[in-house]
Parts: C-alpha cells; structure tokens; sequence
C-alpha cells in the first residue's frame, strides 16, 4: 500500500516533482563544483607559481663568503667549492622527488669578451636551459626555461648540448640586455668568449644580475671557466605546502613520530632537509622571499575561494529548502484527504518524507555528476588541467541533499498537519 | 471599484492570502539578487586586494647609478613621484676587511625601512648596546665559526681605507638570497666610515603590474642616466596569480549564479503552474490573455523589487564580511551594482512567471475546473 501510495505520488505529479528534483539537481551542482574548485585551487595556483621562480637554493658549504656588490663577483675566479654536475640527478631521488617541479645548476665567473674590438672583462653564467635528465629510469626536461618563466629572451634560446663532446657547431649563448647595449651587441654575431667562440642567439632581459652577463650552455662555461663538471649553485622549484609553526621546529629536537611526520610533510624546510641529506657538502636554504609570500598569496586566495564556496552552498541549501517547504504546502488537500480517511500523523510524514529523499537522492546524483563536469570545465579553461572531484563529494553531496530535504520538508509537514482535515478539504485553509 | 484599483488589489491580495507560497518566491529572489550582488562586489574588488597582498613580495623595481651616485635630490625626486604608493630604500655598498682581515660586503641603509620592504625575512633579535647593524646569516655563520654563543658576535670591528668602525648587531637575518652574505649599516655610519653614498635605490611600488610599469616608465624618464629596472620575477608572478585568479573567481560566479538563476526560475515556474485554477478561473469570468499576463506579471514584479532590494543589502554586507574575514579589510560597498542586480531580477522573475502561462493558454479553462 505505501509503495502503491508512493509509486502514484510520483506517477501522477510528474511536473511538479520534476521541477523540484531540478531544484536539488542544480542546487547540488553548486555545492559539488565549489567545493571540488575551492579544494583544489592551492594546488592549481601553487604549481602556476613554481613556474614563476625557484624556491630552493643549493650551494657548496666550504664556499667563502661571496664578495659581490650588484650582482658582480669580486671573488678571485680560482676560489670557491662546488657542486659535482654528476651528482644532481640525486634531486630527483629524495623523498619528495615527485614535488621537484624542476632545477637549474649555476657556474658563474669572470672571463673576456672580444666582440669586435678590444677585449672586456664580463660576467659569464653557465646552466641548463631544457635539459633532458635521466633520473634512475624517468627522464626529465629541466632547466632556467622551467624554472624561471620570467627571463624572457628575444631571439631564441640557445640549444642545451647533450654533453661535453666536441662542437660541431659553433656554440649559442644568450647576451644580457644590459650587456648587450653597453657593448652593442647583435643576435647573431660571432664572439670569442675566453678561448672558445660562440654565437648570440638571443638577447635575455630578467631585470636580475643575468642582465649584465653573457649566459651558456653549462658544459661550454665550465670549459671556459675551466672548472669541468662543476655547478656553482642549484635553483630548484618544489611544490611545498605554505610554512606554519609545526614546518619551523627543528627536527632534530623532535621525537621520532613527529619527526616522521614532519619529514613526510611537504614542507620547503623538510624538502630543503632531505636535500641536505642527499648533498652532505651543500648549503640547501629555502628562498623565503618566494615561499614566504607565495604562501600568503595562496592563503588569501584558498580562503577567497572556500567563503565564495561556503556562501554559495548555503543558498542553494536555502533555496532547495524552500521549494522543498513549498511543494509539501501545496499538497494540503492530500494530507486533508488522507487524514480524513484515518491515517495517522507517523504514515503521512513517512510518506512525505520518503518522497523528499527520493527527490534528495536522485537528485543529488545528478547534481554531483553536473557539478564534476562542469569543475573540469573551469579546470580545462583556467588552468589548462582538470580539475578531479574527489568521490567522497558524492557521498557529502547526497547526505546533505538528503539533510536539506528533510529540513525544508518537516516544518512544512508539521504545519499541513496542524490543520483541521475538513478545513483543508473545503479549500478554506 | 475601478479596474486599475480591482487590478491593485487582486495583485496585493495574491501575495497576502498565499503567505507561504509568497515566501518561497521571495526567498528564492531573495537568494539570487544577495549571491550576485556579493559575487559581483567580491570580484569587483579582487585586484585591489590581491595587489595588495602583493606588496609583502618587497622591491618590485631598483634604480641604480653603475657608474657613480645617486644623489638626494633624485632620492627627492623618486620620493615625489610615488607619493604614497610606494616605499624607497636607498642603499650603498662597499667591499670593507672584517675581524680576521677577511673581506665582505656592508651595504649602508636605514635599517627599519629595509626590514618592512624585506618583510619575509626570518630576523633572530641579537642582544647589544645601542645597535646599528642586521648581519647577513652566512656573515654571522662564518664570525661565529669555532666559537659558540652568539653573542660574540654582535660586536666586532670593521676596516675600510684605514678608518674602522664598530659594528653592533641588533638582529641577523635570513633570506635565501645573496644578502645573508652582507652586513647591514646604518646609513649614515656606513657614509661616515666609508664616504660611499647610495648608488641604487630599492622601490615597491603598490598597485597593479600596469601600475608598476608606468611608474618605472615615468621614472626611467624623468632621471636621465641611472637605469631603472622592474624585478620581472615579482610582477611576472602578480600578473600570473591575479589573471588566473580574476578567471577561476570569474567562472565559478558564473556557474553559481547561471545555476541559482535556473534553481530559481524553476521555483517560479513551479509555483506558477500551481495557480492553474486561479487562471482559470480568471478566463472564465471573461478575463482577457492581456490582463491575467499584466496580473501575473505584477506580482513577479513586486516580489522581486523587494526580493532583490533586500538581496542587495544582504550581499553587500555578505560581501563586507568576507573581505573583513579574508583580507583583513573590508570590501566596499558598490552602489552601481544596484541597478544591474535589480533589473537583473525583475527580467529574469517576469520570465520565469510569465512564459509558462503561455503553455497554459492552450488549455481550455473548463478542463483546468474540471481538474482534468
């Protein structure tokens, strides 16, 4: 008889239920979109911005103090400990490997320049620019075009040989806009850079110290420079969570599970720590200029986008709750009628209720599956990547539905009751 | 009774007789015209914001002199052209010998200031008399290297040109960067020990990275000989997050509010087709389709003037509050949203409670009685 009354209720009232399963379709698609796009934008606009500058510095730990005023080194050329190329692949090895967005080796010195007439001393930085890393058995594109989207070059970039064999060719190297200027130098001209000679392929502005300098491929600096296989300094960009106060204690204070837990945390100090663990001899410090900031950057705009969230959930749990309320009201007669004919108050509030999650449950799948697909689509158009909806959303979108139908209908039900059937049957209610 | 007054009433008695039904309308309205307006003065106001945030990122732009001094009055001169939207700290540097005759870097500077530009700087307070100095975290390391408390470090002497002076370090900072490799002086003792005056001046310029451009280009112009350069990594970086978060904010409001705007005309149009009979009844007693639309049409009107004046309210001040909660300020109201949020609402409610009339013109009135 109750699923016979329920099958009916829905059989005969098929508009009016429609309207109010779209109702909770489209109020349910809200809350599944904003709250797939308000979990996932930290990571979204986090890995945009490792793409916007280095967050890691490694450096040798004998190296001196460096001696340098505007981006110029006043180190003699022969001093100063380095890191072995060979061994930077060890980056990608450590624990946090997966959130190495990239790295670039630096080796910079003083050297000559002939460029037609008489000869100048010039800043020299070698590095990688997109570099193919094998790295245990994944191979990695790394390097300044990664890690530092901010150079910008006119011209094109120079190519990265492969290794230290012989050229073929003549080697490209990029002239700083400063430089460039000061010595009017022209993309395509042939210099002697020290004792080998390369072409300039490409004129390179960052308004950083790199403006004043002749950039090369790394393995052509080290010959220059005479320093072979050696780095100066690693730039790496990582992928870190923004520091609070469990990412500054020391860890070697800490007792062993909290440590653990600090060590698995992806923390710029425990990377920078794991790090120091893979390169004995370095310095691993974390660039707080970027991280610091990026950190609150991102805690502004995650808390933006979670209010934005929050604020749009509660009006569709309002709305829903309201047409919920509103399609019970009009059913007065029916309660009227069932009443009328003995039925007690706990049947007719079952029956309702039943039918309000049937609404909530039906419709709150449909609301989760519009609002996945349309998450990925702001995904795909924003951030070029899609956006996943995790499938525990499902489950919270449909208890909630459930809970906001139920909310909206039992007040409405406890006032259908309240009136008196013969009252309501005459239409006088 | 005349009919523009029969007209009136019926039009007050619908909304009064049918409180509940009424309600829900005027919730749903209610809920569209606050989310929007809240959404719209968020996103209206989120560059401010944001470029606000931005300015923790310190010196956006440097001016240097490579081949001699920056004088007070080009100081003066950048002074007045940010005015207020800005902070400048100029600074000198000189290669001077330390304790054991080793040689480093002090760059003269008004100390506070460089602190507030450099917010992100993890400062240890150092305990010594009247200090003058914030030393580099290398500088510090290598001082302190075979001895154990700090403290002896905060005081030592330096050399340059066979003057000296003392160096009294009230705090050693880190950075990441290649100042943890210099001490920090005061201004005018680095000038007095070293004779060297500033040759390049560290700017941050608040707004957004237009703003920044133009008041470089301004500035390149009006200091003929010094070369002024924009740090490209910060404004890369501000324009990088405020354009994808301008879009992300942007799609997910319009999803929200194309989605709230159907959850509400669905309302609507629900509640319309409820009201079969009154139709009905209306067309039997000879009304014409012209009238029962204008009736129609009225109510969603009046509902949705105050619906959507009351929605207004309540998204401004939702608005208000994110901004206080969020940004620590306020985001302020927008008066010229009114009138969009407005009619906005009235268009889309006249819509949504007229269009399913038509489907009910094509049923004769005696079958709606009927109940058929």
């Amino acid at each position: 008889m109750f699923a016979r009354l329920l099958f009916e209720s829905f059989r005969r009232q098929l508009r009016r239920k429609a309207f109010a399963l779209v109702a909770i379709a489209l109020g349910m698609s809200i809350s599944t979109a904003m709250i797939a796009v308000a979990t996932d934008i930290g990571d979204k606009i986090r890995k945009e911005l490792g793409a916007y500058g280095a967050n890691i510095l490694i450096t040798p730990i004998e190296d001196n103090m460096n001696v340098e005023v505007g981006g110029t080194s006043i180190k003699p050329a022969t001093s100063g400990a380095s890191i072995q190329e060979s061994q930077l692949p060890a980056i990608k090895t450590i624990f946090w490997r997966h959130n190495i967005l990239g790295f670039a080796p630096f080796l910079s010195g003083q050297t000559t320049l002939l460029a037609g007439g008489q000869p100048v001393s010039v800043e020299l930085i070698g590095t990688y620019f997109s570099k193919p890393v094998q790295t245990g058995d994944e191979k990695f594109v790394t390097g300044v075009r990664s890690i530092n989207k901010f150079w910008k070059v006119d011209g094109t970039w120079p190519p990265d040989k492969p290794g230290d064999e012989p050229d073929s060719v003549a080697a490209e190297v990029l002239a700083g806009i400063s430089l460039a200027h000061r010595l009017n130098l022209k993309i395509g001209d042939t210099v002697a850079i020290g004792s080998e000679k390369a072409r300039i392929s490409g004129v390179l502005s960052t308004g950083g110290q790199e403006d004043d300098a002749l950039i090369a491929p790394l393995p052509l600096a080290q010959r220059i420079l005479e320093r072979p296989g050696a780095a100066g300094s690693v730039l790496i960009s990582a992928l870190t969570k923004p520091e609070d106060a469990f990412a500054r204690q020391n860890p070697n204070t800490m007792p062993p599970a909290t440590r653990e837990r600090w060590y698995c945390s992806p923390y710029a100090n425990s990377i920078a720590f794991q790090l120091r663990e893979a390169f004995p001899n370095a310095r691993v410090e974390q660039i707080r200029q970027v991280e610091q900031n990026q950190g609150k950057v991102l805690s502004r705009i995650s808390g933006l986008m979670l209010l934005l969230a929050i604020a749009a959930i509660a009006a569709s749990v309002l709305a829903v709750s309201a047409i919920m309320a509103a399609t019970i009201i009009e059913r007065r007669q029916e309660v009227g009628l069932m009443k009328s004919l003995g039925a007690g108050n706990g049947p007719v509030a079952l029956l309702f209720l039943t039918e309000a999650g049937l609404l909530a449950v039906v419709g709150g799948g449909i609301g989760f599956f519009l609002g996945a697909f349309l998450a990925q689509q702001i995904g795909q158009n924003v951030f070029g990547s899609s956006i996943n909806v995790h499938p525990v959303v499902l489950a919270i979108v449909i208890f909630s539905a459930l809970l906001v139908a139920f909310a909206g209908s039992i007040t409405a039900i406890r006032k259908a009751m309240h009136f008196d059937p013969a009252v309501v049957l005459r239409g006088d209610a | 009774m005349s009919r523009p007054r029969l007209m009136l009433r019926m039009l007050l008695k619908a909304v009064w007789v049918r409180k509940d039904r009424t309600l829900t309308a005027l919730l749903s309205i209610a809920v569209v015209a606050t989310l929007t307006t809240a959404i719209l003065t968020v996103y209206a106001g989120l560059d401010a914001k944001l470029n606000q945030e931005f300015r923790s990122f310190g010196a956006n732009a440097i001016v240097t002199d490579a081949n001699g001094t920056i004088t007070p009055e080009q100081v003066e001169k950048i002074r007045n052209t940010l005015g207020d939207k800005g902070e400048i700290v100029p600074v000198a540097y000189a290669v001077v010998s330390g304790p054991s005759g080793s040689r480093m870097v002090v760059a003269g500077a008004n100390l506070s200031l460089l602190a507030a530009m450099n917010s992100w700087w993890s400062i240890t307070k150092e305990y010594s008399q009247n200090p003058n100095a914030m030393l580099g975290s290398r500088v510090a390391e290598t001082l302190s290297a075979g001895q154990s408390a700090s403290p002896t470090i905060a005081t030592f002497q330096i050399t340059y040109g066979g003057r000296s002076a003392d160096v009294r370090a009230g705090a050693v900072f880190r950075s990441g960067s290649p100042d943890d490799n210099r001490i920090y002086l005061d201004l005018s003792e680095f000038t007095k020990l070293t004779g060297v005056t500033p040759n390049t001046v560290l700017l941050r310029i608040d707004g957004s990275p237009a703003d920044i451009e133009k008041q470089v280009g301004t500035l390149a112009a009006s200091l003929p000989h010094t070369e002024v350069k924009i740090v490209r990594q910060i404004t890369s970086t501000q324009t990088a997050v405020l354009g994808r978060t301008r879009s992300i904010v942007l799609a997910a409001c319009l999803v929200v509010v194309i989605l709230i705007v159907l959850c509400m005309v669905a309302t609507l149009t629900g509640s319309v087709l409820e009201r079969r009979k009154d139709f009905a009844v209306m067309k039997a007693l000879g009304a014409s389709n012209t009238t029962v639309n204008l009736l129609f049409a009225g109510e969603a009107t009046l509902m949705s003037v105050m619906a959507a004046l009351g929605g207004f309210f309540a998204g401004t001040a939702l608005a208000f509050w994110i901004g206080k909660v969020n940004f620590g300020t306020a985001i302020s109201p927008r008066l010229s949203l009114l009138f969009p949020v407005l009619s906005g609402s009235i268009l889309v409610a006249l819509l949504a409670s007229t269009a399913p009339l038509r489907l009910l013109r094509a049923i004769q009135p005696a079958s709606i009685l009927r109940g058929e």
